[in-house]
């Protein structure tokens, strides 16, 4: 979702988020009243905002919930961050190179282009089960960085291939070598491409550490937070940290834009 | 230094014949204009004479040295710029020392010599993006020249500018050529600008493209554009040019 930067959509946005709010409210009291109903569907147990809000900020800090639970959803969230950041990073660190190489060169294309396009297709949450197995720790780490290299190497080769070629033969005039080309030429002018690309990585780590932290059952993550709540009929606190989800992910996305407007801004 | 001698040249790509046996020269500090209907190869010249394609058969040579590769000893300027658009102004004009491995000084000093020569005195800060189209074209030409080039070679550079700036330009660029007296070879397709700025002019013909004519322009710079002894040229350019559109829309 983008926020309009106008003042008028701003309002707008604003107005609306109030309104979803309001009507999820309304509904679910309703419900509780017997006074509305859709079929098939327990309206009753959603909670309302306000006991959602209230769960929110009861359990934003540490505190004990039976058993092994004393992390609050600060906690949570650093812990899944801290994760997707790591993934993040190691894909960055492989997907950069690899998407140039794949970019620029016929041969290493030819080479790479077959177990990218298999492997790119396989969802991050089908490897969890393997990684279960296969890794003594830091399995959830690994599916944030299977959801997070694809995005990056595409976007890299597509903004390798997409650099002006004139760019390209003027550098070649001024006496630049290959490696040069590559290093003055194809990355800067790659450069915004590989930033989009890790914004939807992210995006896409973002996803698959929820649903890894629920399978892999680490003991701190959102994922393993809100299944955790689900399991004890805490439905409030389970949807606090579903919203809570929804609210980084949402930050981490308008941070790499800002970031993009405000460094790369030759890119007009 | 900067004699381009071009050897019964023929390029073809793939089955398309797009220079037939073109031979001329560019003596050491002339400036010489290519004119000609699009499709005549004029580009493809300049590719050849920068060593960004090879020649079919014939050869170039630039100072009696074979053009293989990249030629390194000659500036190319573009008609759409082609300036690094994440680089400044001052780090466009950069670019080829920095290659060539020169110390940050040197550049600072080649850099801040070629800004003052074409006039971006105020600018060399600025993105491209944030400059007029005269303005991107003074700094293509500032970074061609910053190379040490002894050839320069300029592809309808003023071509996307309006009539107003393109004249200025012209004449920056004969005052910029006459404090740095190196060869130009310069493709245009407005006989006024040939003209104006030639020492000679090539006329070529389209599909193949060959040499068709070659005038000496012999005014006294610098030249008024509306001068008889300009008409006179001029007219018998476009009289010579005139045939070749005709033959060329035919075959077309």
């Amino acid at each position: 979702m983008k926020i309009d930067s106008g003042k008028k959509g701003l309002i707008i946005n604003i107005l609306s988020l109030i309104g979803f709010v309001i009507l999820w409210q309304i509904l679910v009291i309703l419900a509780r009243n017997d006074s509305f109903n859709i079929p098939f569907i327990r309206l009753r147990d959603i909670p309302t905002p306000v006991e959602t809000w209230y769960a929110l900020a009861d359990s934003m800090f540490t505190r004990t919930y039976g058993p092994g639970l004393t992390y609050g959803i600060i906690n949570h969230v650093y812990a899944s961050l801290q994760r997707v950041v790591q993934g993040g990073i190691i894909a960055f660190i492989i997907g950069v190179p690899v998407g140039i190489g794949v970019g620029y060169s016929k041969l290493i294309g030819n080479l790479f282009n077959p177990v990218i396009e298999i492997v790119r297709n396989m969802p991050p949450m089908a490897w969890i089960p393997l990684s279960i197995f296969i890794f003594v720790f830091g399995g959830s780490i690994f599916i944030v960085f299977i959801g997070v290299i694809f995005p990056i190497i595409l976007n890299t080769i597509q903004g390798v291939k997409s650099t002006d070629p004139r760019l390209i033969d003027a550098a070649k005039t001024l006496g630049a070598s290959e490696s040069m080309i590559v290093k003055k030429v194809v990355i800067p002018s790659a450069f915004p491409s590989i930033i989009t690309g890790l914004r939807i990585g992210l995006g896409v780590g973002w996803m698959a550490i929820v649903a890894a932290e629920m399978v892999i059952r680490s003991p701190v993550g959102l994922g393993y937070f809100i299944w955790n709540m689900g399991d004890l009929g805490r439905y409030a606190e389970m949807v606090a940290g579903m919203i809570v989800i929804g609210v980084i992910g949402y930050i981490m996305n308008i941070s790499i834009l800002f970031f993009q407007r405000r460094f790369i801004n030759w890119a007009d | 230094m900067g004699r381009l001698v071009m050897n019964s040249v023929s390029k073809k790509f793939n089955n398309f014949l797009a220079l037939e046996n073109v031979s001329f020269e560019v003596e050491d500090g002339e400036f010489v204009c290519l004119l000609g209907p699009s499709g005549c190869g004029k580009t493809t010249i300049l590719r050849l004479a920068a060593g960004l394609e090879a020649p079919s058969s014939g050869d170039l040579t630039l100072d009696g040295k074979k053009i293989s590769g990249v030629n390194k000893e000659c500036g190319f300027v573009f008609q759409e710029y082609a300036l690094f658009p994440w680089r400044t102004v001052k780090e466009n004009i950069e670019f080829g020392p920095q290659v060539k491995g020169m110390t940050r000084n040197e550049c600072e000093r080649i850099s801040r010599y070629y800004i003052d020569l074409v006039g971006l005195g105020g600018f060399e800060n600025r993105y491209p993006h944030e400059l007029s189209g005269g303005m991107k074209q003074r700094v293509g030409i500032a970074r061609a020249y910053a190379n040490n080039p002894k050839l320069l070679l300029m592809d309808e550079p003023f071509g996307a500018l309006d009539a107003q700036t393109r004249n200025l330009m012209q004449s920056e660029l004969l005052r910029i050529w006459e404090k740095e007296h190196i060869s130009v070879l310069f493709v245009t397709h407005s006989v006024d600008e040939a003209v104006y700025l030639g020492d000679r002019v090539v006329i070529m013909s389209a599909r193949p493209g060959k040499v068709k004519d070659i005038f000496k322009v012999k005014l006294e710079r610098p030249r008024i554009r509306t001068s008889p002894e300009a008409n006179i040229i001029r007219d018998s350019v476009l009289k010579s040019l005139s045939t070749q559109i005709k033959m060329a829309s035919k075959s077309g």
